[in-house]
C-alpha cells in the first residue's frame, strides 16, 4: 500500500465530543458494532471505521463518505457496545457536524447547533412577527371574534414572511447539498475503498427507489433495539406530508376564490379562512396534526424508554424534537382556543405557533431537519456508486 | 505446649490445597472446607495446563498425597462456612456439612452407581452428558468415595443403591451436621465459576448445540470426559474439523464482565493444539479483540500462530446462528484489519467465556468487602483473613499457586502473634 500522510484535525475531535459524542474515546475497535448493525454493507462496514476516523480526527474521510447517513441510528451498536462508546450517538454528532460544515451561511450552521445561540435565533421571528403586527396596526390581543387572518396576521403577511423563509431555506439547501455532492464525488478519488470506484446507475431510477424507501421506511425497519422508531418516525413523516398537502389545499381554496373566482362547490369551501370544521380540507388537516402529535409523542417516549440502551440524545436532537412538539401543540391549541373564543390565550398561542413554524422553516438547512436532504443525497449517492446493503 | 492454633481454608481447589499443604508442612493445623463432594476444584476439569501442555492431574495427585500423609490437615467436603466472627488468633467459625449419604466404608466399587435409576445432568462435564444420582466425578477423584445427590435422589422409597452396596456404606438417613471451630486465621480460596453464556443473546444464548464453552472444550478433550477425549461435537457426534474460537465471550464487556478474564486467550490457544493434534487436517480460527498472552506466555502464542492451519483474526464475533439442517454454526464478524464483514460456517464454535468469582453468587460470611463484580478486596480484609487466587482477580493456576504459597507464611504469622 502506498504511503499515506494522515491529516488529523484535533478541533474536529473536540467538536464531535462536544456535539453529543462524548463517549467517542471509549471505543477500542472490537467491531461488535459493525456486526450487530443491520443496515451496514458487508464491505467496509460502519460504524467501527467511523469511530476510528473520528478518534483520529479524519474529518475529510468522514464527510466525503455517505456512510454516516446510511446509518439510521437504530442504536443496536450502542446497546451491544462493550465499552459504552455509543457509536450511534457518535455518528449522530458527526452528522450534526456535517450539516454544520455544509451550511450556507455557515454562521447559522454553528448557531443552530449551539445552545448559547438559541435565544438569538428565537428573537428573529419574534421581531419579524411583532413588526408585521405593528404594520397592520394590530395589538397582541385584539378584541372581538377570533379570526386570525383578519384580527391578527393577514394572509399577505403570512405568505410573504413564510415564502421568504422557505426561499431562504431552499437556497441554503441547494448550496449545502451541492457542496456535499461535490465532496462525495471527490471522496471517490481520494478513497481506497473499492466500492467507491464503480460509479454507476441511472439517476432517475435511483431517486425514485430512494423515495420509495423513505415512504416504506424499509431501512428503519431493520433496526432491532429501537424497532418501534420506524413507526414513530413514520407518523411524524406522514403527519408532515399531510400538513403540507393541507397547506397546498388551503392555498387552492383561498387563491382559487380570490384570483380565479371559484365559488364554494359541493363540499369544498373555496373562499376565505376560517373554514368550517366539516370541510374535507379541515378534516384532513386535523387528522394530519393528530398523526404528527402522536408521532412526536411516540418519538419522545421511545427515546426515554431506550435511553439506557441507545443513549439519551444530544441538544441537537432535542431542539428538533422540541420545535416539532411546539408546532403541533400550539397549532392544535390555536384551533381549539379560537373555537372556544378565548382571545387572551388564543393569540399568544398562535403567535408562538408562527414563531415555531418560522424556526423550523428558516433554519431547516441547519437543524436536524436537514437530515431529510443530506440523507437522501447520501442514499442516492450510495446507490449511484454501488454502495448498497445486501 | 498448648494446642496448636488452627488455619481455616475455605475452598478445596488448587489455591486452597496449596495454602493448606504449605501451611501444614510448616507446622500449622489446617482445616479445609469444600462445598462439593471432592477436592481439586476447577483443575480437576482441565485436560492440560498451558503453556507446557502437561496433565493437571499429575500435580493434583501430589497434593492429594501430601494431604493423606499429613495428620495436621483435615477437610470437610459438601461443607459451607455459615458464620465467621472474632479477630486474628481467635476466629469462631460455624461450618455446615451437608449429607453425602455415603459413609467412610465406601470402597468405590461403583455398585451404587450401577443400581441407581436416577439420571441427572453431569455438572462435572458442564452438562455435556448425564450421570447418576449416586456418582463419582472421575476415576482419580479425591476422596475416592461416592456421593449421592440429595436433590435428585428419590430417597428411601427407591433405595436400590442400599441393596446393591455390599459394604453397608450407604445411609439415606444421613442428616446435615454443624461443626464449630476456633481458628487463628482464615484463607478465602473460593475460586471461580464460568460466566453464564446464556446471557450472551447475540452469541446463541446457550441455545445452539454446537456452540460450547471453553470449559466444555476441556471436558471434551479430557480422557476422563464424556467422549473419552475424542473431540466430537455435541449435536451429532461428528468429528470437529473446522472450529472457531470466540474470544471475550462476556469478558471486557461492560454489559457482562467489565474486566479481562486473563486466561481465555491462553486457553483458546491451548485448545487449538488439542484439535490440531487430534485431527491433522483440522482448521482453527480464533477471533479476538486483542490476544493477551502476558509475560512469557507470548512465546506460546508465537508457537501456535506458526501452525498454518491456525488463523488468528482481529474482530469480535457478535452474531452466531445455527444451521438447523446440518447443525453447523454460522458466525458473523468484522475482520478489522481487512475492514470486511465475514460470515462463515463451522462444525463447532467455542465461546471463550470469562471467569466469575464464586463469591459473586455466594458471599463468604463475615465483614468482607467485595468489588462490584464480586471479587474479594484483599486490602480491606481484617487481620488474619487472607484471600488467594481467583477470589481476588482472574489468574491462572501457576499464579494461584504462587499466591497461595505466599499466604501460607501469613497464616503461620497469624497463629504466632
Amino acid at each position: 500500500m502506498a504511503e499515506q500522510i494522515i491529516k488529523s484535525d484535533l478541533n474536529f475531535i473536540n467538536d464531535v465530543i462536544s456535539s453529543g459524542g462524548e463517549s467517542l474515546k471509549k471505543c477500542f475497535q472490537c467491531a461488535t458494532c459493525s456486526v450487530v448493525c443491520n443496515v451496514t454493507p458487508d464491505d467496509k462496514p460502519f460504524p467501527r471505521k467511523e469511530m476510528l476516523h473520528a478518534q483520529w480526527g479524519l474529518k475529510d474521510k468522514l464527510l466525503s463518505n455517505p456512510d454516516i447517513w446510511l446509518c439510521h441510528q437504530c442504536s443496536d451498536c450502542t446497546a451491544y457496545c462493550p465499552r459504552g462508546a455509543k457509536p450511534g450517538e457518535v455518528l449522530g454528532a458527526i452528522r450534526k457536524l456535517s450539516i454544520e460544515h455544509y451550511a450556507f451561511p455557515s454562521f447559522l450552521g454553528k448557531a443552530v447547533g449551539s445552545p448559547k445561540a438559541l435565544l438569538a435565533l428565537l428573537v428573529v421571528p419574534v421581531i419579524i412577527f411583532i413588526l408585521a403586527l405593528m404594520m397592520q396596526g394590530h395589538s397582541l390581543i385584539p378584541e372581538g371574534k377570533i379570526v386570525y387572518a383578519e384580527t391578527f396576521m393577514k394572509v399577505p403577511y403570512i405568505d410573504v414572511i413564510f415564502s421568504a423563509a422557505a426561499l431562504f431555506a431552499l437556497a441554503g439547501f441547494i448550496m449545502g447539498i451541492t457542496r456535499y455532492w461535490k465532496d462525495l464525488k471527490s471522496g471517490v478519488d481520494i478513497s481506497d475503498n473499492p466500492w467507491q470506484k464503480k460509479v454507476k446507475g441511472p439517476m432517475l431510477m435511483i431517486i425514485i427507489n430512494t423515495i420509495l424507501e423513505f415512504v416504506t421506511h424499509k431501512r428503519f425497519k431493520k433496526c432491532d433495539v429501537t424497532v418501534e422508531r420506524a413507526n414513530s418516525h413514520m407518523f411524524v413523516f406522514f403527519g408532515f406530508v399531510g400538513l403540507a398537502i393541507t397547506t397546498a389545499w388551503g392555498v387552492a381554496y383561498l387563491y382559487g376564490y380570490e384570483i380565479f373566482g371559484i365559488q364554494p362547490t359541493a363540499i369544498f369551501h373555496f373562499g376565505e379562512t376560517p373554514y368550517p370544521q366539516y370541510d374535507p380540507m379541515k378534516i384532513f388537516g386535523n387528522i394530519s396534526a393528530l398523526v404528527l402529535l402522536s408521532g412526536i409523542l411516540l418519538v419522545i417516549t421511545n427515546r426515554q424508554k431506550n435511553a439506557e440502551k441507545a443513549g439519551s440524545g444530544s441538544y441537537y436532537d432535542w431542539l428538533f424534537i422540541s420545535v416539532i412538539l411546539t408546532i403541533v401543540t400550539t397549532g392544535i391549541l390555536s384551533e381549539v382556543l379560537r373555537l372556544a373564543n378565548i382571545p387572551i390565550l388564543a393569540y399568544p398561542v398562535y403567535f408562538t405557533h408562527l414563531v415555531a413554524v418560522f424556526f423550523l422553516f428558516a433554519y431547516a438547512p441547519f437543524s436536524k431537519m436537514a437530515h431529510m436532504a443530506y440523507r437522501t443525497t447520501a442514499l442516492v449517492f450510495a446507490k449511484y456508486s454501488g454502495r448498497e446493503v445486501k | 505446649m498448648a494446642e496448636k492454633k488452627k488455619v481455616l481454608v475455605i475452598g478445596g481447589g488448587f489455591s486452597g490445597l496449596t495454602a493448606a499443604v504449605e501451611s501444614a508442612e510448616a507446622g500449622s493445623d489446617v482445616v479445609i472446607v469444600e462445598k462439593t463432594p471432592f477436592l481439586g476444584g476447577r483443575v480437576t476439569q482441565l485436560n492440560k495446563y498451558f503453556p507446557k501442555l502437561c496433565p493437571p492431574n499429575c500435580g493434583l495427585e501430589i497434593n492429594f498425597k501430601r494431604i493423606k500423609n499429613n495428620a495436621d490437615i483435615s477437610f470437610y467436603t459438601l461443607a459451607e462456612v455459615e458464620s465467621i466472627s472474632g479477630q486474628e488468633g481467635n476466629y469462631n467459625v460455624t461450618i455446615k456439612i451437608n449429607s453425602r449419604f455415603i459413609n467412610d466404608k465406601c470402597v468405590g466399587c461403583n455398585a451404587c452407581n450401577e443400581a441407581c435409576p436416577v439420571e441427572m445432568p453431569n455438572e462435572f462435564n458442564f452438562g455435556l452428558d448425564k450421570t447418576k444420582a449416586a456418582y463419582i466425578t472421575h476415576n482419580q477423584a479425591f476422596p475416592f468415595k461416592y456421593a449421592i445427590d440429595g436433590k435428585h435422589c428419590k430417597g428411601k422409597s427407591c433405595a436400590k443403591c442400599v441393596e446393591a452396596c455390599k459394604y453397608d456404606a450407604i445411609d439415606l438417613d444421613m442428616k446435615p451436621d454443624t461443626v464449630n471451630l476456633n481458628v487463628a486465621s482464615v484463607v478465602i480460596a473460593t475460586g471461580w465459576d464460568l460466566y453464564d453464556t446464556a446471557k450472551l443473546d447475540n452469541l446463541g444464548g446457550g441455545n445452539i448445540k454446537n456452540v460450547i464453552t471453553n470449559m466444555q472444550m476441556e471436558r471434551l478433550a479430557s480422557i476422563n470426559g464424556p467422549t473419552s477425549g475424542k473431540i466430537l461435537r455435541p449435536s451429532d457426534g461428528k468429528e470437529v474439523k473446522n472450529i472457531a474460537f470466540v474470544q471475550c465471550a462476556g469478558s471486557r464487556d461492560e454489559n457482562h464482565l467489565p474486566y479481562c478474564s486473563y486466561i481465555c486467550c491462553m486457553a483458546s490457544l491451548k485448545q487449538a493444539t488439542y484439535l490440531r493434534e487430534q485431527y491433522p487436517d483440522s482448521k482453527v480460527r480464533i477471533f479476538y479483540i486483542d490476544i493477551r498472552t502476558p509475560g512469557r506466555y507470548e512465546q506460546f502464542y508465537w508457537k501456535v500462530k506458526e501452525d498454518p492451519n491456525v488463523t488468528l483474526t482481529k474482530g469480535k464475533v457478535a452474531k452466531i446462528t445455527e444451521d438447523s439442517a446440518t447443525g453447523d454454526v454460522e458466525l458473523v464478524v468484522e475482520d478489522v484489519l481487512a475492514g470486511n464483514k465475514i460470515t462463515e460456517k463451522y462444525d463447532m464454535v467455542v465461546l471463550a467465556a470469562g471467569m466469575v468469582p464464586s463469591t459473586k453468587a455466594s458471599k463468604v460470611p463475615g465483614e468482607i468487602s467485595y468489588t462490584h463484580d464480586g471479587f474479594v478486596v484483599a486490602s480491606y480484609l481484617k487481620k488474619g483473613m487472607y484471600a488467594v487466587g481467583t477470589a481476588k482477580s482472574p489468574v491462572d493456576v501457576a499464579k494461584s499457586v504462587q499466591d497461595a504459597t505466599g499466604v501460607a507464611i501469613k497464616t503461620i504469622q497469624s497463629a504466632r502473634r
